[in-house]
């Protein structure tokens, strides 16, 4: 629990995702599956501030792989050691990206994409100003939920009848959201964003010893399940 | 300098306007809000289903490809479809945080808007009906399911692998192919596509 997953850039994050996903192709029995996933478990334990949202993606992922466990021995030829296996996969999978992915900044994410990727930039801008709307379309919904309730037009308590009372809701959040690109993308041409040649981005995208650490770390916890799988 | 008017293909390099760039990234943003929504809804209404039949889960599926979907019929530029599922798959894992799939979301929105893609692309980005709606959300949903075979559902027996890419495909073609299509006309009438081709149509000559 030091806290050191806050102080890598979200490259590197990613990073560990992507590497625990490829890596899970290698799990193919159970000591594989056990001794990988204990050694994601201890970079979290080692790198995460607090405990908690890690414990909360492994019960989302616990059920993702329960489901998955039932579906392998049901319809793999009723084989436990075959289904445990595929469980323990989707918690190599998926585990080690979801609490990673918890920690990425997605303010820092654009600088990253388009100063050490190299992404093309109007992209990577856009991508940037968009997610900047990410918050202000949920304060948007609830202002919507407001607004029905107000005027008495709220769901009943049928699950259809809130189904399409959400359907409805998200169109109208869409149109909004459509509204505010036009009207976005106006004031970014009257800025000169089509055809600026020289960017400049909020901060710069750095790669500090801690950054290379840590992509040394995901590249060495994917390499895990393979090393196992081959000897 | 492209004029905002521009909205056919010229030639082969295809130059993105501003509002292609920010309606494509805005969809994405929104649909990804959605996804994510989805995604916690998706286990208590499919895990019943899918205890009783385990392939019923591509049946559930179609919700994950309307954004490339839509993305591919409003903007009808090369790689919008790919770009637009893709961003979506990325806000929905990112910006909230705590998706039960890790960065699998991303593969899976790859490949998700990968083969939506490839049906508006083979058709030459001409052609935007309910038809070829239908059929890019159907191999969007092929996509996916082939992707699955191997990530998650390795060890089924092929006939069930099978059953699941048909139910993938046909939720993807309705849901998110008609779907889409609908979602799209409805927007047009709105009124907020009148910078891209689906609002043209709609636009009558006084």
């Amino acid at each position: 629990m030091t806290g050191a997953v806050l102080r890598v850039n979200p490259l590197v994050l990613l990073a560990v995702g992507l590497g625990s996903l490829l890596g899970s192709f290698a799990v193919r029995d159970l000591t594989t599956g056990l001794v990988t996933l204990a050694a994601y478990a201890l970079a979290v334990v080692l790198t995460v501030p607090s405990w908690r949202y890690p414990l909360l993606c492994l019960l989302f992922c616990s059920i993702a792989a329960a489901s998955v466990v039932w579906s392998t021995w049901r319809l793999g030829g009723h084989d436990e050691a075959k289904a445990f296996t595929a469980g323990l996969r989707i918690l190599v999978l998926a585990w080690p990206g979801s609490v990673a992915a918890g920690y990425v900044d997605p303010a820092r994410l654009g600088d990253h994409l388009a100063q050490s990727l190299h992404l093309p930039g109007r992209f990577v801008a856009a991508f940037s100003a968009a997610l900047q709307r990410f918050w202000s379309l949920v304060r948007e919904w609830q202002e919507l939920e407001r607004v029905r309730r107000a005027r008495g037009v709220g769901p009943s308590r049928s699950p259809l009848a809130t189904l399409r009372y959400a359907a409805g809701a998200a169109f109208a959040l869409l149109v909004q959201a459509m509204r505010g690109a036009s009207r976005a993308s106006v004031a970014m041409d009257a800025r000169g964003f089509a055809d600026a040649h020289h960017r400049t981005w909020a901060e710069p995208a750095t790669w500090t010893r801690a950054d290379v650490a840590g992509l040394a770390v995901a590249t060495g916890l994917a390499l895990v399940p393979l090393v196992l799988h081959l000897t | 300098m492209t004029s905002s008017a521009d909205t056919s293909i010229t030639g082969f390099f295809v130059r993105y306007r501003t509002i292609d760039l920010v309606t494509i990234t805005t969809l994405g943003v929104a649909f990804g809000l959605v996804y994510w929504a989805w995604g916690k809804a998706y286990a208590p209404l499919s895990e019943p289903l899918v205890l009783a039949y385990p392939p019923l889960a591509g049946l559930f599926g179609g919700v994950w490809l309307i954004a490339g979907v839509v993305g591919g019929l409003i903007v009808r530029k090369p790689g919008a479809a790919l770009v637009t599922e893709l961003v979506a798959a990325a806000v929905s894992l990112l910006v909230v945080g705590g998706t039960e799939w890790g960065v699998s979301t991303l593969a899976s929105g790859f490949f998700q808007g990968l083969g939506a893609e490839l049906v508006l692309a083979l058709l030459l980005y001409r052609r935007f009906g309910v038809v070829v709606a239908a059929l890019a959300g159907a191999v969007a949903g092929a996509f996916e399911s082939l992707y699955e075979w191997q990530s998650y559902y390795d060890y089924w027996d092929l006939p069930y692998k099978l059953v699941h890419l048909g139910l993938f495909a046909l939720s993807g073609a309705v849901v998110a192919g008609v779907g889409g299509w609908l979602l799209v006309q409805g927007l047009a009438r709105a009124g907020v596509l009148d910078a891209f081709g689906p609002g043209r149509e709609q636009a009558r000559e006084v």
